[in-house]
């Protein structure tokens, strides 16, 4: 229960080195410990809770600068959405991780809806974790010190703009929130416009462990859809039917 | 669910009829009521009539003078009794119009019972102021009186002989001239010659021939009788030319008698006494010691309807009647009137030769230590029979009615027990489809009934909801198991990492072979969820309309590219199919079948994808060469968990045609194995259904337009 300020590294205390602090709120101490020494060892300072009550005094006190939610903690079966929800009404920009066992359908979209910036299932792979996490603190970095400065990552094909780096994606001016899976899905259709992109390769980018064809053809239509939601007419995501996907530019 | 092929014995509503049949019970019941109650009536009318003649007959206890209305002793007298005569008699030498009269002639002029030449039978009857006589003569010559001779004893004649009212003594002889009316004389006392050449009128007579003598009928004015009516009569026998006569048989009395016979009429006295006690229906008559009708009166026939013989009520009651006729058998006249003159009274029912029944109850007329007659009443059943028949009426019509209606309800009462039966079995049996899934929580059928089917109705609906538990538990197994397994499964592979990062390069391989535990479990796990949520998930596909020609020409070209060095062969239609379909959820299906034609081809074999069109629906077939189907399972294929593989193969859990068949089944079509016809291979074949072309368009143009 006290375990929540267990772990102040000295990074907190000194304050010099501006380490980011990570939060994980995972109820298993196995995977928490595990989660914590993969990222401490990546040079984050680490705070662990292993349930909301606890969580939630610890953010009142300092907000992390991003945070792990498992979504089912103790008897409480959706304490990370509460959570996640109480945080992002704090701090609207922070990034949220959900890295949860809960892996279907409809926990993902109630996930990705409250704000989260990316919906990890279990069993993850703790060096893609650390990754996931430089990369949104990155991301998190640009979106606040440069906005609206396009960088060189930024990419333009046809109506669509990418910007590799805010993981911001734009359709006709128009912004489309996706989320970390689905917006390198994007990158990886988009990457040779007009050549189909298999289903294997697509799977490789959402780094997940069990990924199937499901699974992929669920991302491209969640993606599609947010596309048609500020374009009806939206039409370049096609399926190659057997195998796998091409963004045509017509 | 076939039921009847072997039969099980009768079905519900058989029984049902058969129950029925006790009904008939019914009637006979009633019969048996109805006997009782005849026995009972016949008794009580019985009684009746005993205790009416025993009423009669103290009138005449110890009343011999009523008996004796004569001045004399009766003893010494041979009485000749005049029976009273019920109807007209015509003068023809018949006795067929005297009515019972007829059995009681006596006979005279035999000696020991035997008969010989010249007797002859008497029987003396009384009617209206006349005395009849009826004499059957035997005699084996006959000769009759010739006309022409004054004598009157030189042939065939009969002689009467009495005392006149005046006291003298009267002669007269009937004469028999020819076959036909006879003439009488009065004669002078030698019976030879006739007092006056007049004949006397007043004697009329007829005779005829039979066979074996004569039939002579005559008559003759009781008033030419005294008032003692001392009478005799006598038959002359003449068998020869000569006139002699050969014998004399005489009703006149033996040595030590007086020399007459004494006639005995009824008694006026006693009929007077009961003339007023008839009643209708009933027969009243004095008898006495010597069987002789002293006094009668009442008729048997009851006045009003005869009753109709063809009615079918009488027809049924007479056949009722004749199997259990509670009229025993029944004496005669004879046995009553003999008990009762013992001095018994007596009751007895009896059946007339006419087929009337009638109760004859005797009570007998006593006088000190004496019995002086008896009372007969005589009464017919009608009025118990008559009452019988209308029972009868009633009770059938009753029973025909309950019958009927007993069936009509019964027969009700069973269809609709066997149709409610037969509902709750449909309904039951469509609960649960062909794959064992529950299609329904509840039976709609008889759930408000209150008895015994509405039990067994609430009582499979109570199993199916108890069975829909157990199924959602079992179907909610693998989610949970994910859910369960990938924190366990998560806390194992991230150990492993860290392992990984820690260890030296020599434990390696073994975190390696771990690793791969570790990616097979998730990915059994997921697969198992993946199946067990497909048909939830498929409730959020979207359907569009597709055409499925270019859809798997692009589909089979797309694999053709992948798996160059598989030969994959696709016969398509030459125009468009368009079917309303989830394109992935199609594709998923395809993939599964080819998964499954590429796991059991022979190595260098093609597989055959081909698309046809019947009219309202298409048919994707994926053929292959390779190990056939055993004939059973070519359904059971398409159900979770059942496989053909054999054990060594690895991460199959048969889940993948049973996605192809929930897929096909969620698009409205269906999917089936069979064995190529020459054997060397399996195809599997989904059905789906097209849309009509018309429809087709209506929908892509409002999607165009919104």
């Amino acid at each position: 229960m006290q375990r929540g300020l267990a772990k102040i590294t000295p990074g907190v205390v000194l304050g010099l080195f501006m380490t980011k602090t990570i939060a994980i709120v995972e109820d298993d101490p196995d995977q928490r410990a595990n989660y914590a020494d993969a990222i401490t060892a990546k040079g984050y300072d680490v705070t662990e809770y292993d349930n909301r009550e606890t969580a939630l005094s610890g953010f009142e006190r300092q907000l992390p600068d991003l945070v792990i939610l498992d979504i089912v903690l103790g008897n409480e079966v959706d304490a990370g959405f509460q959570l996640c929800r109480d945080l992002l009404s704090r701090a609207p920009s922070l990034p949220v991780i959900f890295l949860t066992e809960r892996i279907d359908e409809i926990d993902k979209i109630s996930g990705l809806r409250l704000g989260a910036w990316d919906y990890l299932p279990k069993p993850i792979s703790l060096d893609y974790l650390a990754e996931r996490i430089s990369s949104l603190l990155r991301i998190d970095e640009v979106r606040t010190t440069n906005q609206g400065n396009s960088s060189d990552r930024s990419r333009q094909i046809g109506d669509l703009d990418l910007n590799q780096d805010a993981l911001l994606v734009s359709w006709k001016k128009q912004r489309i929130n996706l989320s970390g899976t689905e917006f390198r899905m994007l990158a990886k259709l988009v990457r040779r416009p007009g050549h189909a992109v298999s289903y294997e390769m697509l799977m490789d980018a959402t780094m997940q462990s069990f990924v199937t064809n499901n699974t992929i053809n669920t991302h491209m239509r969640n993606i599609r859809k947010k596309f048609q939601a500020v374009d009806p007419q939206f039409a370049c995501i096609k399926s190659e039917y057997g195998f796998g996907y091409r963004w045509s530019v017509t | 669910m076939k039921i009847g092929s072997r039969f099980r014995g009768p079905r519900l509503r058989t029984k049902l009829l058969l129950l029925a049949l006790g009904v008939l019970a019914l009637p006979y019941l009633s019969y048996l009521q109805l006997a009782e109650m005849e026995r009972l009536l016949i008794q009580g009318q019985s009684n009746a009539q005993l205790l009416t003649a025993e009423g009669i007959s103290t009138l005449f206890n110890d009343r011999q003078d009523l008996f004796n209305d004569l001045p004399v002793s009766l003893e010494d007298y041979e009485t000749l009794f005049a029976h009273p005569i019920e109807s007209p008699v015509r003068l023809d030498g018949g006795i067929e119009d005297w009515g019972e009269v007829e059995t009681r002639m006596q006979r005279f002029g035999a000696e020991d019972g035997e008969v010989r030449d010249g007797s002859f039978s008497l029987v003396l009857g009384e009617r209206g102021g006349y005395l009849y006589g009826f004499m059957t003569i035997l005699d084996d010559l006959r000769i009759y009186r010739e006309p022409s001779s004054l004598r009157l004893d030189n042939a065939d004649h009969v002689r009467l002989s009495f005392i006149r009212t005046d006291g003298d003594e009267g002669r007269a002889t009937i004469t028999l001239p020819r076959p036909g009316v006879t003439t009488a004389y009065r004669m002078q006392e030698d019976w030879r010659y006739a007092e006056t050449g007049a004949p006397a009128k007043q004697i009329q007579g007829y005779v005829t021939e039979t066979g074996t003598g004569y039939d002579v009928e005559f008559r003759l004015p009781l008033s030419l009788l005294g008032s003692r009516r001392y009478f005799g009569v006598a038959f002359a026998d003449v068998d020869a030319e000569t006139g002699e006569m050969r014998s004399l048989t005489q009703t006149l009395p033996t040595a030590g008698k007086e020399s007459f016979n004494l006639v005995i009429l009824r008694s006026p006295e006693l009929l007077n006494i009961i003339e007023g006690l008839g009643y209708s229906g009933s027969r009243i008559l004095i008898i006495d010691p010597e069987r002789r009708v002293r006094a009668e009166t009442g008729s048997h026939t009851i006045a009003g309807e005869p009753r109709d013989e063809s009615d079918w009520v009488y027809k049924i009651g007479e056949w009722i009647r004749r199997f259990s006729s509670t009229v025993p058998e029944a004496g005669t006249v004879e046995e009553v009137i003999d008990a009762s003159l013992e001095g018994g009274p007596i009751a007895l029912p009896r059946v007339l030769e006419n087929g009337v029944e009638i109760i004859t109850a005797a009570y007998p007329i006593v006088s000190e230590d004496a019995v002086l007659g008896t009372v007969l009443v005589e009464q017919n059943m009608d009025e118990i029979l008559a009452f019988q028949y209308q029972a009868i009426e009633r009770v059938m019509l009753v029973s025909a009615l309950i019958l009927l209606f007993v069936f009509l309800a019964l027969f009700a009462f069973s269809a609709r027990l066997a149709w409610r039966i037969r509902n709750l079995r449909r309904e039951a049996a469509a609960a649960i489809d062909e794959y064992g899934r529950l299609r329904t929580l509840s039976l709609k059928a008889e759930r408000g009934a209150g008895d015994e089917i509405g039990d067994l109705s609430r009582s499979v609906s109570n199993v199916l909801t108890r069975l829909h538990q157990h199924n959602t538990f079992l179907e909610n197994m693998p989610r949970t198991l994910r859910h369960e397994i990938n924190n366990p499964l998560n806390t194992l592979s991230t150990s492993l990492q860290h392992l990984e990062h820690e260890s030296p390069s020599g434990a390696s391989k073994y975190l390696a072979s771990a690793k791969r535990g570790v990616m097979l479990i998730g990915s059994i796990v997921q697969n198992l969820a993946d199946a067990a949520n497909l048909e939830e998930s498929l409730q959020a596909e979207e359907l569009e309309v597709i055409d499925m020609q270019q859809f798997l020409e692009r589909y089979v070209g797309n694999l053709k590219a992948t798996q160059k060095h598989r030969e994959i062969v696709f016969r398509g239609v030459s125009h468009p199919l368009l079917a309303r379909i989830a394109d992935f959820r199609v594709e998923q299906l395809l993939d599964k079948i080819i998964d499954n034609a590429v796991d059991f081809h022979h190595a260098g074999s093609p597989i055959k994808v081909q698309l046809d069109d019947y009219g309202d629906s298409l048919q994707i077939t994926v053929a292959n060469r390779g190990p056939v189907l055993p004939t059973a399972d070519g359904q059971s294929l398409f159900e979770s968990m059942v496989s053909h593989r054999g054990p060594q193969s690895r991460l199959h859990f048969g889940l993948g045609l049973y996605v192809v068949r929930v897929i096909a089944e969620y698009h409205g079509g269906s999917v089936r194995a069979a064995n190529l016809a020459d054997g060397s291979g399996v195809a599997i074949m989904v059905r789906l259904p097209l849309v009509s072309s018309v429809a087709a368009n209506e929908e892509l143009r409002a999607a165009r337009s919104s």
